[in-house]
């Protein structure tokens, strides 16, 4: 095999819960270092690399103007890059931001202070540098967390199940939310995550983004067939997809809804 | 072959004896009204009178994600097929998932035998259980005539109130049963009480919607152009649940999982589904089943048109899963109704 | 779960060594391979293969070279998805997986002692190049051959060396074109359609056979027709994503047909009222 691959975590924007995630593969985490030399990862270890990382893993948005130079910085220095949890994927939580004035937000946020900060609209990491791999979820799911790096460690392309969260929770037969009177948005969220929150007994919040092309019209009918108000359901998608833009229209999804 | 007596008061100790042979699986409640195959330990474990599960038995027969191969790069590029194997008894199978069974058995018979499954197979005992009557309106066993038993089990049990009538259909059945003390001959008075109730459900279990089971497959091919794939095609979600639930689908993906070292692996194949957006894709990523009618007409033709043509049966069992499951409510009863109408194959 | 190890389910591949690529076009790789055990890989022009990486998965390829050539074998690989980008890393002396040869392949017997009329879009010369080589190699086996290829630009030209020994050929009539020409370019520019009309056929005689994207199908055959070309002497080849090869799987089906077992090769008069077929 090739040489040892040196491989680096960085966090931006985000509550680095991807990062404990991987911490928490436990004796993966072991099986795995005896094939990558880990050179950065700022919750598990201090020291610092100079030199040209084969695999960079990101967590987190871009929200400053100081995210954006660090990260072409680490895209400079790196042969893949690997956006993974919802953050760095798409947007995620930070996107909520983006409903809002930014000049209003900072005031909200730092009050006094405000003055010592720059923000920006939150974007996901792709949308600053290119992105090889993504790994979605928040946080991300671990077995295919792995499945992703293996790929990466293979030069070959993950790519990411573009069907229903329905397809896995089938899979694992669970009863639908929807019979026990509950909002999931399972039926719209692309799969890849084995339906982990639905197995454990919580709704699907949408945290890995829509699938490619969802059926839009549909999906209200079966809504309004479930006494499911459209604005309850945008805003529970805006929570992970603020960030999301309509197909060519280039504005903000929920807007269309709630017009 | 014959049939035995078991009474009600001992089917604990059926179940128990079965436990004691190995691996039991049968119907569970999970809630909600809703039932799962799953392991028992007790006859109290098993809810014999259940809508049918959220999955068929299929997915013991073939299993969501099922190992073909292992491989270790370092012995070059060869694969070593295996088939993974689990002696289990599967208990309660409803005369419809039977009928699901049967049509697995035909696919993977069929040249070239798919060994997976032919393989798996021989180590399960499948053991029916007959509907006294509908399980809830979303079936449609009586337009497909499978709410009688015709084969595809090892035993098959009907509750006639106080025992049970059990059907000895093969030498695996008969073998299971052998050595039981407290099964006794059936005798004519219980064959009669079968009748009874058989007789009973022929005026229960009537064709769901009126059209003529024979004329589907040709009603199927008139009404390739019907409005109604459109209109549920811009209903249906792609949730790709009315293939999953169904005890006949058995589209599959093939996929290597590499070893955290990359050195070793397996090759597996994993359910897939026609109703998924990528599944007619080829590599230019040109899709040739792009629009949700296309997909939607697609599933009902490969239960009611081309199976027929291929292995002369109907791949729909009448189970009624995939309308029970659809967020959508697309109904397979309604579909038809409305294509039959459509097509002038509804009998008046 | 008890692990039950088999010799044969029809998952197993054959080894085969990687004897020589050329790189044809950007996108555009060449391999010929020879099974390692010394078997000769027993194929018809028009079957495909599984073609196997452990850790990576298979991808169906058509098998580009002719039977005549019997020490190895061709295939064509388009750099598009997980199993073809890794492929086209590797270099002579790698080794990949094979199953098959799978599914039926171009008519040859029907074919023999007419006319022939060979026509490929952009990709789809590399079917089509095994039974063009066939017919080569058995000339006289076959009436007049006319081989039509189009393809988008000049950078995109397949097989650019041997399209020269073609058309130095007098036993068979070869044209070219491209959708899209570049100043060196000194053939015909537009649709592979347009060269249709100019052929001199006797249609009663020739079978047309023809590999290429659906839309270049619409077109071709509609002008086929129009020449006069009788449905049941029109072939083409149907492209699917086959996971299996066995008939199982369903991606490659049409209505009934499963592609990997009844196909890729088919009578038009076959598949012409299937919808989705092409």
């Amino acid at each position: 095999m090739m040489k040892v691959p040196k491989v680096a975590f960085f966090d931006f924007t985000c509550c680095e819960g991807c990062q404990l995630q991987v911490t928490n593969l436990g004796e993966e985490l072991l099986e795995l270092l005896k094939f990558l030399d880990l050179v950065e990862f700022r919750e598990t270890m201090s020291e610092r690399w100079d030199g040209i990382y084969d695999i960079a893993v990101i967590e987190g948005s871009i929200t400053t103007p100081h995210d954006v130079e660090r990260i072409r910085r680490i895209r400079q220095r790196s042969r893949t890059l690997i956006a993974y949890g919802s953050c760095a994927t798409i947007g995620g939580v930070n996107g909520m931001k983006n409903a809002f004035d930014l000049e209003e937000i900072l005031q909200y946020v730092y009050g006094e202070g405000a003055r010592f900060f720059t923000t920006l609209p939150t974007r996901p990491v792709h949308e600053v540098v290119p992105v090889e791999y993504f790994v979605h979820g928040c946080p991300v799911y671990q077995p295919e967390f792995l499945e992703v790096l293996k790929c990466a460690l293979l030069g070959i392309p993950y790519h990411v199940p573009d069907v229903a969260v329905c397809v896995e929770c089938k899979f694992n037969e669970n009863v639908c939310f929807y019979e026990r009177g509950l909002t999931c948005l399972g039926p719209i969220t692309r799969a890849g995550c084995n339906s982990w929150c639905i197995n454990n007994g919580n709704i699907c919040y949408g945290c890995r983004g829509m699938v490619s092309n969802p059926n839009e019209r549909g999906f209200l009918e079966v809504l309004e067939r479930y006494g499911v108000r459209v604005e309850f359901l945008v805003r529970r998608m805006d929570m992970y997809n603020a960030c999301r833009i309509l197909k060519g229209a280039g504005k903000r999804h929920g807007e269309e809804h709630t017009r | 072959m014959e049939y035995l007596v078991l009474p009600r008061s001992s089917f604990d100790l059926f179940v128990e004896y079965l436990v004691r042979r190995g691996k039991v699986v049968a119907p569970v409640a999970k809630g909600n009204g809703q039932f799962v195959f799953s392991e028992v330990r007790k006859g109290s474990d098993i809810a014999l009178r259940y809508i049918l599960t959220i999955l068929p038995p299929k997915k013991y027969f073939m299993p969501q994600y099922e190992t073909l191969a292992e491989y270790d790069t370092r012995r070059g590029q060869k694969l070593q097929p295996v088939v993974e194997v689990e002696p289990l008894i599967l208990f309660g199978v409803h005369t419809c998932d039977l009928a699901g069974i049967q049509c697995l058995d035909v696919v993977f018979s069929d040249r070239p035998k798919d060994l997976n499954y032919l393989v798996r197979r021989e180590y399960i005992t499948v053991i029916g259980l007959e509907c006294n009557d509908y399980c809830d309106t979303y079936a449609s066993c009586g337009l497909m005539g499978t709410f009688l038993p015709q084969g595809g089990y090892d035993l098959f049990f009907t509750d006639l109130g106080e025992y049970f009538l059990i059907h000895v259909g093969t030498q695996k059945g008969e073998d299971l049963v052998r050595d039981i003390p407290f099964l006794e001959r059936a005798q004519s008075q219980h064959l009669a009480e079968l009748e009874a109730l058989r007789a009973r459900k022929a005026q229960i279990f009537r064709p769901e919607v009126p059209v003529d089971r024979a004329l589907l497959p040709r009603m199927f091919r008139e009404g390739f152009e019907a409005g109604v794939w459109e209109e549920i095609g811009n209903r249906c979600l792609s949730c790709a649940n009315c293939t999953n639930v169904c005890p006949t689908c058995y589209c599959f993906d093939v996929r290597d999982v590499p070893d955290v070292n990359l050195v070793t692996g397996r090759r597996i194949r994993v359910w897939d589904s026609c109703q998924n957006e990528p599944f007619a894709k080829i590599a230019s990523g040109e899709s040739f089943r792009a629009e949700r009618s296309d997909r939607k007409r697609h599933r009902f033709n490969r239960k009611f048109s081309y199976p027929v043509k291929r292995y002369n049966r109907f791949f729909c069992t009448g189970c009624g899963r995939c309308s029970r499951v659809c967020m959508a409510k697309i109904d397979l009863k309604e579909t038809i109704t409305r294509l039959a109408q459509e097509t002038g194959y509804l009998k008046v | 779960m008890e692990k039950l190890l088999l010799s044969h389910t029809g998952y197993e591949v054959k080894e085969a060594r990687i004897l020589r690529t050329s790189r044809l076009t950007e996108k555009d790789k060449l391999f010929e391979l020879s099974l390692v055990d010394g078997e000769i890989l027993d194929f018809e022009p028009g079957q495909f293969v599984e073609v196997s990486l452990l850790g990576v998965g298979e991808a169906p390829i058509s098998i580009s070279s002719s039977p005549t050539k019997r020490q190895s074998f061709e295939l064509c690989v388009r750099a598009v998805g997980r199993l073809t980008t890794a492929l086209h890393r590797l270099e002579a002396g790698d080794v990949v997986g094979i199953r098959g040869p799978f599914g039926v392949g171009f008519p040859i017997t029907r074919l023999i002692g007419h006319d022939l009329l060979l026509i490929a879009g952009g990709i789809g010369i590399a079917p089509l190049r095994s039974l063009i080589n066939y017919v080569m190699d058995n000339r006289r086996d076959f009436g007049r051959v006319h081989v039509l290829f189009g393809c988008k630009d000049p950078q995109n030209l397949l097989f650019r060396d041997e399209i020269e020994l073609w058309q130095r050929r007098m036993d068979v009539g070869f044209q070219c074109t491209v959708d899209r020409a570049d100043p060196d370019w000194k053939g015909n520019v537009g649709m592979v359609t347009a060269l249709i009309p100019g052929v001199d056929i006797n249609p009663e005689e020739t079978f047309a056979v023809m590999v290429g994207p659906p839309v270049m199908y619409r077109f071709v055959i509609a002008e086929l027709l129009k020449k006069g070309i009788p449905e049941g002497q029109i072939v083409l080849s149907l492209e699917r994503h086959m996971k299996c090869g066995l008939g199982k799987c369903g991606h490659c089906q049409i209505h009934d047909i499963y592609c990997c077992q009844d196909g890729p090769v088919f009578f038009y008069e076959k598949i012409k009222d299937l919808k989705g077929a092409i």
